[in-house]
């Protein structure tokens, strides 16, 4: 239990960046997943060639990672006009992901590394269990990252107009915000994340470039049942997916743990289509 | 525009597309099984050098381009150069099926050896069949590979159900004070890997260990913390792993050794074979005492053995550790489809299919080869290895002369 | 040039139909087959996605169920290996339909937007289901009764059956395109709240289209599982099918006719000759991908709209160089 909502958090950093590209550009990141990889692959540079610890890493990682963000969005995103912008985005986004899927294989090679530290191995007890350390690290990380994240959206003017356009694109153009720059800023922010959630991920799971098929389709879902484009909803729903997906793994098997969770997300969407948190589309009648 | 512009120029698309539908034309059907002296024979592989399969694919790469030098430095087969046609499937059924098809009806290759993996290797072998080929293949020895009741599919490789067989042996035959009293038994569903295991328990059970857990979890988890969590809270003494890869085996040593459990004993079916790649990822420290069953590893000594080991680090670098088992697979697929050649004079595949299912035993670097009517190899012996510090050794079958005493109990993590 | 004329369409097919017969080896006809069975189900895609704009990213879903359909009847049914197999085709694609009402019930509740991201989701419980559940023989899936055709005319009854099934799905788009029902999802595709305020029962017609998309789809896969003669679940469960459908849709032309039926023909054709003659992986899902970008980026509407935007751009050039003096003409072109 205590792992899934440990696990849970580092999930919902990784998701809460897909869901705010979502809301606030209507662009569903397909890359997101081979860009988690991507961040792990950076970290497994940083601390195998430079022997820089992962979390101090970080520092070059997550601005690298933004700046990606930046120049994938003003390249492509940005590009992506008309009425099927979101389909077109989903297939933009896919086209991009098999490239730096492609470019990871042949700079790393196919075989499976993981992150390694003394805090990935070690752990330390608590409530009668081990808790291993880098749970609770990267837990700490996430909770971090996503309250500043939730401070610079609920505190500065920054964080407004980036609200402002969450709620309605139109009106933020109107009352005079530059919705481009907030977008091309907010995907760097969505993909900046990916830097963090990849070296947890990293660090508790031995990947490679295809690892990332089994990231995006654990984050899509979470991101639809908590809502699209709800900050909050992506947190309980990550958090909700990985403790549900373990508790049906132990008392029941662990054959019907992915199931489990699916058949719950169908459940709430034909009750609540909107997802758990997501706001119900102002237009619809 | 004209109507009669337009008919013209639609007349004009269409001769051109009929003219290249006819350059597409060449003849088709197969070889014939005569070659004509000086001329290579062509040997038809399609493996899968990107996608899930491609570590293994191309290891098999290595293993038939080793076979084919060897023989080729030795004269060829019958007289005639080896020349390998291989082609990419991308790990996909579809394109396999596809590819042996343009292998025998394009490229007119004389023989067809197998692609890499079970799942790949049905649909291989049924394409083939149709043009009446043999296939031989040193990876896909699942027991549904066989029931599909083909007559032109041989496996040189051990059937998998058997592979924990020795290991299951060695622990009922320990003295019972020292035996281990349960064991805790969880694998993956994967068509491969699963069938090891029920073979495996009904032996150790029989011996009177308890089971104190079983469990399958689906081929597509990603988080094993919580199954590895039950298991450790199972508090089993042996731990039979039904694994595929280094991910998972390295997933649930790590949760293992957080949850501070030690199993005196620890098999995984699949990951503790790959060498550096299983050793560098969950540490050399941490790798001491995991054990897994094969049919070869790099310092086997089986006739041929050390010396495609030899011919392995010169072409390809590493050490004899790092050679993979795969490339023993590949390479005994050669050694195989070299001697029904030579028996039967030729390279007609409809003689060698009867020839193979003769009863006929032969060798390969994996040892001796002997087909029952289903095309399994049921001559093959299944050893269990173990890493001993920082060396892979062979552990079982005790009886085997080359098989080191296990290293029982297992160390504990990190030390 | 966007309503291809009459003259063209049935060369078109005179080309498909003389394909087999001229060109008789099985390394090319096997290709043909897969793109035939590519072609249909992009254009039976494109009948719901391209008309309604909803864009599905789970239609493995039904070409699943078709393909289980075939192996677990032909091999409860103790069936022989051969034609009657084919039979089960249309069968395969009812069941495919039946399986789309629940799924298309629980998926067309939300916009487009969302709409996606559900069908992916829901797609991945037909996948799990598939590998999970006992009936389904599991992960190491299911084979059928061997097919003793001879191998250098295995592909050819398999190439007639696929043509037949894009000759269907194109007429049935066709004809829905210029039904009333056809206009209803054209509108909701352009404006879904209008088209409801103007009385189109916009959930009807979107689960009935839904619906009508899944039996090709169904078809195909019954076609597929009969035509390796094995399935396992992750492979017909694909999510690369589901983006290659609509893939192939955004590369000819989504909601066009021809589109479909044009990107069908070139991504199959294409990625199957490519895989088995690039040895670089990597390299391969690089070059694929960036092609595939500046197809998107630089024809975002399609080949088919591409070109016959350029064509009748090219027209419109002539008749000014006919009308208007050439100095004018220069700067235009």
């Amino acid at each position: 239990m205590l792992d899934g909502v440990l696990t849970g958090s580092v999930y919902a950093l990784m998701a809460t960046g897909l869901t705010l590209i979502f809301g606030v550009m209507n662009i569903i990141n397909i890359a997101q997943g081979i860009l988690v990889i991507l961040g792990a692959y950076l970290s497994y540079t940083l601390s195998v060639h430079f022997g820089i610890d992962l979390f101090v890493g970080l520092i070059i990682t997550i601005p690298t990672l933004f700046v990606v963000g930046v120049v994938v969005e003003r390249l492509f995103m940005a590009r992506l006009k008309g009425p099927e912008r979101t389909s077109m985005s989903i297939l933009v986004t896919y086209a991009i992901s098999l490239i730096i899927e492609g470019s990871l294989n042949m700079i790393y090679s196919i075989n499976v590394v993981q992150l390694k530290a003394w805090y990935v191995d070690k752990s330390f007890p608590i409530f009668g269990v081990y808790l291993p350390y880098i749970y609770l690290f990267g837990f700490i990380l996430a909770v971090v990252l996503l309250t500043s994240l939730y401070i610079m959206l609920y505190r500065t003017r920054f964080g407004a107009s980036i609200r402002a356009s969450l709620a309605d694109q139109v009106a933020a153009a109107l009352v005079g915000i530059n919705v481009a720059r907030v977008s091309t800023i907010c995907f760097g922010l969505g993909i900046a994340v990916t830097a963090a959630g990849g070296m947890v991920y990293g660090a508790t799971n031995a990947f490679n470039a295809s690892t990332s098929y089994d990231l995006i389709s654990r984050l899509l879902t979470i991101i639809v049942l908590g809502g699209m484009g709800s900050l909050g909803g992506a947190l309980l729903a990550a958090i909700l997916m990985v403790t549900l997906g373990d508790v049906v793994a132990v008392v029941w098997s662990p054959i019907w743990s992915s199931p489990t969770f699916f058949f719950v997300l169908v459940i709430v969407l034909s009750l609540r289509p909107q997802g758990l948190f997501g706001k119900q589309s102002a237009r619809v009648a | 525009m004209t109507k009669k512009g337009r008919y013209l120029r639609a007349a004009g698309v269409t001769s051109v597309a009929l003219a290249s539908l006819a350059m597409m034309a060449t003849s088709s059907g197969a070889s014939s099984s005569t070659i004509a002296k000086g001329k290579p024979v062509t040997i038809g592989i399609s493996l899968s050098l990107s996608g899930d399969f491609s570590g293994d694919g191309t290891a098999f790469k290595q293993g038939y381009q080793l076979w084919a030098d060897s023989v080729n430095k030795s004269g060829g087969l019958l007289g005639h150069q080896v020349k390998l046609d291989i082609v990419s499937d991308a790990s996909s059924p579809t394109q396999v099926v596809t590819n042996y098809q343009k292998l025998i009806s394009l490229d007119h290759v004389n023989l067809t050896f197998g692609p890499f993996s079970s799942l790949l290797s049905l649909p291989a072998a049924r394409a083939v069949d149709r043009y009446g080929y043999a296939m031989v293949e040193g990876a896909g020895g699942a027991p549904s590979v066989f029931q599909a009741g083909l007559t032109n599919l041989f496996d040189v490789s051990m059937p998998v159900k058997d592979a924990l067989v020795p290991f299951a042996k060695w622990i009922a035959a320990l003295p019972a004070n020292k035996r281990p009293k349960s064991v805790a038994y969880v694998t993956t569903n994967d068509a491969f890997t699963e069938p090891q295991i029920p073979v495996a328990k009904a032996i150790i059970s029989a011996a009177g260990v308890k089971t104190k857990y079983y469990s399958v979890f689906p081929a597509e988890t990603t988080d094993y913390t919580p199954i590895a969590d039950a298991v450790a809270a199972a508090k089993a003494q042996v731990v039979v792993l039904g694994s595929v890869d280094v991910p998972t085996v390295s997933a649930f040593m790590q949760a293992f050794e957080q949850a501070h459990y030690n199993p005196q004993v620890f098999i995984a079916t699949g990951g503790p074979d790959q060498g550096t790649a299983f050793s560098s990822v969950v540490g050399i420290k941490n790798a001491d005492g995991m054990m897994v069953p094969n049919a070869w590893y790099g310092s086997a000594t089986t006739p041929g053995s050390q010396a495609m080991v030899a011919a392995y680090v010169k072409k390809y670098g590493g050490t004899p550790a790092t050679v993979s088992a795969d490339v023993a697979e590949a390479y005994s697929v050669g050694q195989i489809t070299q001697q029904a050649v030579i028996a039967t004079k030729g390279f007609d595949n409809s003689k060698i299919i009867k020839y193979l299912h003769s009863g006929v035993t032969l060798t390969s670097v994996q040892g001796g080869v002997k087909f029952d009517k289903l095309g399994e190899n049921n001559d093959a012996t299944a050893f269990t290895f173990q890493w001993q510090g920082a060396k892979f050794v062979q552990v079982n079958p005790t009886a085997n002369k080359a098989s080191k005493p296990v290293l029982f109990p297992k160390p504990v993590w990190g030390s | 040039m966007t309503k291809a004329k009459p003259t063209a369409w049935s060369l078109g097919l005179a080309v498909l139909i003389v394909f087999p017969l001229i060109v008789t080896n099985p390394a090319w006809t096997s290709i043909g087959v897969l793109t035939l069975m590519f072609m249909a189900c992009t254009t039976s895609w494109n009948m719901f996605s391209g008309y309604s704009g909803y864009v599905s990213l789970g239609s493995a879903i039904f070409f699943g169920s078709g393909a289980y359909t075939m192996a677990l009847v032909s091999t409860h049914a103790h069936m022989a290996g051969g034609a009657a197999l084919f039979w089960l085709i249309p069968v395969a694609g009812l069941v495919a339909m039946v399986i789309a009402v629940p799924v298309g019930a629980i998926a067309l509740r939300v916009r487009r937007h969302t709409f996606v991201v559900i069908t992916i989701a829901l797609f991945f419980v037909f996948q799990l289901l598939a590998i999970n559940a006992s009936f389904t023989g599991g992960a190491a899936g299911i084979y059928i009764p061997l097919i003793n055709w001879g191998a250098s005319y295995y592909n050819v009854p398999f190439y007639y059956v696929a043509l037949g099934m894009v000759i269907f799905a194109t007429l049935l788009s066709a004809a829905v395109r210029r039904s009333r029902f056809g206009l209803q999802l054209l509108a909701i595709r352009d404006d879904e709240d209008r088209a409801l305020g103007l009385g189109v029962r916009v959930t009807a017609v979107k689960l009935t289209g839904f619906v009508m998309s899944a039996f090709t789809l169904g078809m195909a896969g019954g076609l597929y599982c009969m035509l390796q003669g094995q399935i396992y679940p992750q492979f017909v469960f694909d999510p690369t099918f589901d983006i290659t459908v609509a893939l192939m849709a955004f590369l000819g032309g989504f909601g066009t006719l021809l589109g479909p039926l044009l990107g069908g023909l070139i991504l199959e054709a294409s990625q199957q000759y490519l895989t088995e003659s690039f040895s670089n992986g990597s390299l391969y899902l690089i070059l694929f991908g960036v092609l595939f970008l500046l197809v998107i980026l630089f024809m975002p509407q399609g080949i088919v709209v591409a070109v016959s935007q350029w064509w009748n751009g090219r027209a419109q050039r002539r008749e000014l160089a006919a009308t208007t003096d050439p100095a004018a003409v220069g700067a235009n072109t």
